[in-house]
């Protein structure tokens, strides 16, 4: 556990980290730091406090990918994956089961010839494919020995010269380690074009997957991790935006007063922040009884929380919140991505009442 | 006592006297049978020792931490054995006593309040005075026996089964706005008290108009000094956002546990239903953290008007979920069962106005948490 000062300390760190780099720099900051020691020892810290901040700082890194690693290593069925600082997971480590064997196809070097990441940073090496945009189900599809890909990655996928795709084998779950070279990138513009997000696509790869192999089990627990990151990383953005609004309120000045004076304008920024502690709220719940269904129902809440938060603070700022030369409009951008990540409020929360129905019993409770 | 313990040994004895403790009467019942029923739970429950945990030793109680009373009302609540609502009044002016009222007055009369022998009320409201308490007029003079009061009260919660009052009057100058507020533990059989109960919409005479018609009150009925009735104000409300709200996220999870198992295939909307679910959670993960607080001897303040913000959002939304999905239970349907689902969806609708109107907390919200300075 990372408490007292050391946690102060900690926290200054890495809040100078996200105010001052992005990216690849912030990656390089983050290793510097030790953060990936500080998630190995103090999961909830390490999580809580870049990801909150990142999230403020409008920053992007590949934090993701070590969260998501760090809870599928040990229980994936190649060897654990070796976090950022340490050597890039050896591509050997990797048993035959999950090598790919085949593009297309045509024959393509195993997975013993991978050549070591000339990524820089944490996690070099090694990404993780996230799931396709609203959804939380694995990305890959393996039927026959052929693999099908549909998800996204982070900025940091395409230096990595291994991705792990997730997927579906029948009624089993595996994780396959293929090389990024052999999936289609297309770097993202979209609405956000500084986050830096990579679409992946395969279709066809071949692979060859032991069928006595374990299946893997990590993937519920990496869903809740993921969840809960990009949950603090929303309520980060949405507290930047209430900031944001709040000072405008004070200084604009209309009709004689700051508009902070008008009911209607305090209202929308207590509206604002009734959002966002509702959202954290369960996030901490989250990390207390570690249920997979707090996770989800946190990180829908979190992405309602900060579509709830730009349009009040959208409105607040009003005219100069609408241009480029306001910093809003990045977090507005921002939030509508992460709330697409593993899991939209809106596909959230349909399938927990599908399931509740289903199951005529409300999720447990977290005791006093 | 630790927590774990606690909650082990009064499940058991909860299990083990089940047949005691459910209410004879089917449905919601009057209130009068509801509160003969709660003073029978308080008291057995105090008897047997659970009540008394949580409680300073001054006023009866055994010590230990708040969590305690917290998960009693929790369990009493989770188990249909009590109304919060009227359950939690205690949580609400047992603390004020304790703070506020000479030592010997708070451990005569706290003891009577957790026992289930009294039941005491809040008088507040005043027919011209909701929102913005500090303009009360119900005035309290200083006479050579003690404090005269004059004036009227309404809404009173439960002033008819009252046997004594926490009133707040005005002893300063009609000007004197908050200052010149003062705070009295008021007998209710006292000369001159007129209490007519009125009726709600929810069907139980809840509250009362309370007139006083130069009531005398000891000097020594003083709670805290005079002209510090806001403090008193203030610092109660913290108390009615905090105990008495995880009280009722166990009333709400029931219920909406119940509406899953009553309710017909096809009423329920999946993503009304996984909406309301995640309010409530999110509402009793937030009250739970205040618990923590609390026990950690915490002062709570302004940041509670987050927690009466979802309180009030989570009951709603349970209720609109009601009445969508058990529509005939609602409008129609004449059986008990249908009595309480009714009953419930009604009385949701008040809140968003008692302890604090809905508009009210964001105020709060936006002048103490956002500081966003004076609104005007
Ligand atoms: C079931 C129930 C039980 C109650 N029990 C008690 C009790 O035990 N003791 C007691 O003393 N009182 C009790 N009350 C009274 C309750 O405290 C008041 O109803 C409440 O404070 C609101 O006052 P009001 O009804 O006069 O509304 P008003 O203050 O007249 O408000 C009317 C409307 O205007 C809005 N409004 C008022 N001021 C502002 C403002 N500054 N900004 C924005 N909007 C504003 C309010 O939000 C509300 O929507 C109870 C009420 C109910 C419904």
């Amino acid at each position: 556990m990372i408490d007292g000062a050391d946690l102060e300390l900690f926290t200054r760190s890495l809040r100078h980290a996200t105010d001052s780099s992005t990216g690849a720099a912030l990656d390089a900051a983050l290793d510097d730091l030790g953060w990936p020691d500080a998630l190995a020892d103090d999961p909830r810290a390490a999580v809580s406090i870049l990801f909150g901040l990142q999230g403020g700082a409008n920053a992007t890194s590949s934090a993701l990918d070590h969260v998501l690693l760090a809870a599928l290593a040990p229980l994936t069925p190649f060897a654990p994956l070796e976090l950022g600082g340490s050597p890039v997971a050896p591509a050997t480590a990797i048993p035959p089961a999950s090598n790919p064997l085949e593009l297309g196809g045509n024959p393509v070097a195993p997975a013993t010839a991978i050549p070591p990441s000339s990524g820089v940073g944490v996690g070099a090496g090694v990404g993780v494919v996230l799931p396709a945009l609203g959804g939380w189900h694995p990305p890959g599809d393996l039927r026959g020995g052929r693999l099908a890909v549909a998800g996204l990655g982070t900025a940091g996928l395409a230096h990595r010269a291994t991705a792990i795709v997730v997927a579906r084998a029948g009624d089993k779950t595996v994780a396959v380690a293929v090389p990024t070279a052999s999936l289609t990138l297309r770097a993202v513009q979209g609405v956000d074009p500084e986050l830096g997000l990579i679409e992946v696509t395969a279709d066809g790869l071949i692979v060859a997957v032991d069928p006595d192999a374990d299946p893997l089990t990590g993937w519920t627990n990496a869903v809740a991790l993921a969840q809960v990151a990009l949950g603090h990383e929303l309520v980060g953005a949405s507290r930047t935006m209430l900031d944001l609004a709040r000072i405008h309120a004070l200084e604009r000045v209309q009709f004689g007063r700051p508009i902070s004076a008008f009911q209607a304008v305090r209202h929308r920024l207590a509206e604002t922040l009734v959002a966002i502690e509702m959202a954290e709220a369960l996030l901490d719940a989250a990390w207390l009884d570690q249920s997979p269904q707090t996770a989800a129902m946190a990180k829908a809440l979190a992405g309602r929380g900060a579509r709830t938060a730009a349009r009040h603070c959208q409105q607040v700022l009003a005219g100069i919140g609408f241009t480029t030369e306001h910093p809003l409009h990045r977090y507005v951008r921002r939030i509508l991505v992460l709330d697409q990540l593993y899991g939209a409020a809106q596909s959230l929360t349909a399938a927990l009442g599908t399931e509740l129905i289903a199951t005529r019993q409300l999720p447990p409770l977290l005791p006093l | 006592m630790q927590l774990d313990a606690f909650r082990a040994a009064l499940d058991a004895w909860l299990d083990e006297h089940q047949h005691d403790l459910v209410p004879d009467h089917a449905g919601v019942g009057s209130l009068d049978e509801q509160m003969a029923h709660l003073s029978k739970v308080k008291r057995l429950a105090f008897d047997a020792g659970w009540m008394r945990w949580g409680w300073p030793e001054a006023v009866g109680g055994l010590g230990g931490s708040t969590l305690l009373r917290a998960y009693l009302g929790e369990a009493l609540t989770a188990r249909d054995l009590v109304e919060p609502g009227i359950y939690s009044m205690t949580e609400v002016l047992a603390p004020t006593m304790i703070d506020y009222a000479p030592a010997e007055l708070a451990a005569a009369m706290v003891p009577r309040l957790l026992r289930g022998d009294e039941t005491w009320c809040q008088g507040f409201s005043e027919p011209d005075t909701g929102s913005n308490l500090a303009s009360l007029s119900c005035r309290a003079a200083r006479t050579d026996a003690g404090w005269r009061v004059t004036g009227q009260k309404v809404w009173t919660s439960l002033a008819q089964y009252s046997q004594r009052c926490v009133l707040l009057t005005r002893t300063g100058t009609p000007e004197s706005a908050h200052k010149g507020i003062t705070a009295l533990f008021v007998d209710m059989d006292s000369p001159g008290i007129t209490v007519r109960p009125i009726e709600t919409m929810h069907g139980a005479p809840e509250f009362s108009e309370v007139f006083f018609d130069g009531v005398l009150v000891p000097f020594d009925r003083t709670l805290g000094e005079e002209g510090q009735g806001w403090s008193v104000a203030m610092d109660l409300l913290p108390f009615e956002r905090s105990t008495a709200l995880w009280h009722r996220a166990a009333y709400l999870h029931r219920r909406l546990e119940q509406l899953l198992g009553a309710a017909p295939a096809g009423s329920l909307d999946a993503a009304d239903l996984g909406e309301v679910t995640q309010i409530l959670y999110a509402f009793r993960a937030r009250s739970r953290a205040t618990q923590h607080r609390l026990d950690a001897g915490e002062r709570l303040g302004p940041e509670t008007s987050i927690d009466k913000v979802l309180v009030a959002t989570a009951e709603q939304a349970v209720y609109d979920l009601v009445a969508d999905a058990l529509p005939a239970a609602v409008t129609i349907g004449d059986d008990p069962a249908s009595e309480r689902w009714r009953t419930g969806f009604l009385y949701s609708r008040a809140a968003t106005i008692y302890g604090g109107s809905a508009e009210i907390q964001r105020n709060i919200i936006a002048r103490r948490l956002l500081d966003l300075g004076n609104d005007r």
